[in-house]
């Protein structure tokens, strides 16, 4: 189980890698847009587009990662309270495994619509890029995020030394 | 109007149980959604509405061109902040400074507001410069209080003085330029720093032993400790120039959207790190993995309290609230008084952003039926929620100093930033009573060229 949770771990390193590149090259890409612009008179005409599903890349990609780590924005005024209690092994399981099985909904209803786009066979404007591709996306790391978060939420309960590794 | 109190009531006891902010929102906003659609929350012509809404948000949130401002900027404070910018920001502040009583801690504030102005959050403003500035004053026999309150009240202007990650958000929520945002947020910002500044010397006249002179810098070490910083001074005037429209005349013709400054800022930053020697393959790799973290967190948040905000609108709680104003004939101006009063008691308890989704959807419709100016509004959220950073029981820039500093209880950095909060809390009266300081600004914009 150890050396599963650790490949994980390493695997998860790919989307991460696919997020920066996402980044870097609408950095570049934005500024090249402004150059050729205004010197050359000859804006990139697919930059919004493209700067489009650059940023649906860069932010779902990573979806996976920060739910599992706990990256999302909380309030942590009671902290306190449940490590008095000694309640927040069971809080971090519970939220955890809550908000997992939440996503579950979102994944299935952005797959709906991607298949609709592709039904419609609706294509971006300059570079006729299938839009049910970004939906496809989307619904996968949604969906993987959802089981990274429920696998969490369960280790939490019921196995909290596999994750050792993430607080040493 | 009900409906949507009750689920502000849940999404508060949910935050509060540690759920992250997302998934409150998100699960009462459908839940609420389909309740105000299908007569119940297990309707299923009303859950069937709900996921609607929810899949297109989500769609329609991760591919919006106007938001890809935000990673963009994220990376160019980033970027900045690696070619050691902080230090020597804080060493030209420390050279004109620095021999005053009091001197290094107004260095320490000078050097936040410009800190600010390539770094969008607040509280990586306060830890930053916590990190340059605490060992400058400790060596110089300031006290606890005076050093740590500089640091904490200076890093609030993250969010004001534009870049603001804040400012962007409120924005597009209430689809307001994010240009003119920028542009309304320079001069509060700049008060800002005055003001801290009468709030150090208020201090050090209070009890001089806190904040002893420093050496003078000669004029030597001046112009050099300022040929350190021309490049991100200059990437900073191009980057508002540009949005301002200070370029927009023959040849050049240029004006840049909020996305194109935030390119450019970023390129130009990564550029000024690049050749200083400041990045490795390895450190462009974290710099661009934290961004991303942190634009995909945000963009979470975004997509949550937007479906929460179609709840609300749906549920009518802004038209209740215009209706009740207008019904008990309440002036305009207590209406703002209560409203500003609400941010202050929130921000006691919850972070900056977060308090801005809940709150924003509701108090928006409420203020611009009012008559005021959605860019003015913007400005005070902001200043509010500034100071609620400062203010007792849970300022977070509080927390983030004593996170970084260790040895300083939090009580001692309160106990410090008392005069910088009551110099807050006169800025904010000042905006209130006197809109231009923040109008005159974005009024301009655009106007130069012509």
């Amino acid at each position: 189980m150890a050396v599963l949770l650790h490949f994980i771990r390493r695997l998860s390193d790919i989307p991460v890698l696919v997020a920066c590149a996402a980044l870097f090259l609408l950095m570049v890409m934005t500024f090249c847009d402004v150059i050729l612009r205004s010197l050359f008179n000859a804006p990139i005409e697919a930059a919004t587009e493209l700067t489009r599903i650059l940023m649906a890349v860069l932010v779902f990609a990573v979806l996976p990662v920060i739910s599992a780590r706990a990256d999302h924005i909380a309030v942590d005024l009671t902290d306190g309270f449940f490590a008095r209690y000694r309640l927040s092994r069971l809080r971090d399981g519970l939220v955890f495994l809550g908000s997992g099985v939440m996503l579950i909904w979102p994944a299935k209803r952005v797959w709906v619509l991607a298949e609709r786009a592709r039904d419609y066979g609706d294509v971006t404007e300059y570079l006729s890029i299938p839009q049910f591709y970004v939906g496809w996306f989307i619904t996968l790391f949604t969906a993987i995020a959802a089981l990274a978060m429920i696998v969490t939420g369960l280790l939490h309960l019921f196995a909290p030394h596999l994750l050792s590794e993430r607080h040493p | 109007m009900t409906a949507a109190l009750i689920g502000f009531a849940i999404v508060l006891l949910l935050v509060l149980l540690r759920l992250p902010i997302v998934f409150a929102m998100g699960l009462v906003g459908t839940l609420g959604f389909a309740h105000e659609r299908g007569g119940s929350i297990l309707s299923e012509r009303g859950m069937k509405a709900a996921m609607s809404m929810v899949g297109r948000q989500i769609t329609d949130t991760a591919q919006d061109y106007g938001l890809s401002v935000v990673p963009l900027f994220i990376l160019m404070g980033l970027f900045v902040n690696k070619g050691g910018m902080a230090k020597e920001l804080y060493a030209v502040s420390n050279a004109f400074l620095g021999h005053m009583r009091g001197g290094i801690a107004m260095a320490t504030v000078a050097a936040c507001g410009g800190f600010s102005a390539i770094c969008g959050s607040s509280l990586a403003t306060a830890a930053t410069m916590s990190k340059v500035a605490m060992p400058e004053m400790r060596r110089y026999g300031y006290s606890d209080e005076l050093s740590t309150a500089s640091i904490a009240a200076g890093g609030t202007l993250g969010i004001l003085i534009p870049p603001s990650v804040i400012l962007v958000i409120y924005g597009l929520l209430t689809e307001t330029s994010i240009g003119k945002l920028f542009m309304a947020g320079i001069l509060p910002g700049a008060l800002g720093i005055l003001f801290y500044l009468f709030a150090v010397r208020w201090t050090v006249w209070r009890n001089p032993a806190s904040g002893p002179a420093g050496t003078r810098a000669g004029w030597g070490t001046r112009l050099l400790a300022l040929k350190s910083v021309w490049a991100v001074l200059l990437l900073f005037f191009l980057v508002i120039g540009g949005l301002y429209g200070a370029f927009d005349f023959h040849p050049l013709n240029l004006t840049f959207s909020p996305t194109e400054a935030a390119g450019m800022g970023a390129m130009g930053a990564f550029l000024i790190a690049l050749s200083r020697g400041g990045l490795t393959v390895k450190s462009t790799f974290e710099v661009l993995k934290e961004t991303s973290f942190t634009a995909a967190a945000l963009f979470s948040v975004l997509i949550g309290a937007q479906v929460f905000s179609n709840f609300i609108n749906l549920a009518g709680l802004p038209e209740a609230l215009i209706a009740m104003v207008t019904a008990y004939d309440v002036p305009s101006f207590v209406v703002i008084l209560m409203i500003l009063g609400i941010y202050i008691i929130l921000g006691c308890v919850f972070e900056s952003l977060s308090m801005l989704l809940l709150t924003v959807p509701i108090f928006f419709p409420l203020v611009t039926s009012l008559g005021y100016d959605p860019i003015w509004f913007g400005i005070v959220v902001v200043v509010v929620t500034e100071i609620s950073l400062i203010t007792p029981p849970v300022g977070l820039n509080v927390f983030i100093l004593k996170g970084v500093v260790g040895d300083v209880s939090t009580g001692t950095i309160f106990k410090g930033v008392t005069p910088f909060w009551i110099a807050d809390i006169f800025r904010l009266a000042l905006i209130v009573l006197v809109p231009w300081v923040v109008l005159v600004l974005p009024e301009q914009m655009g106007a130069m060229g012509h």
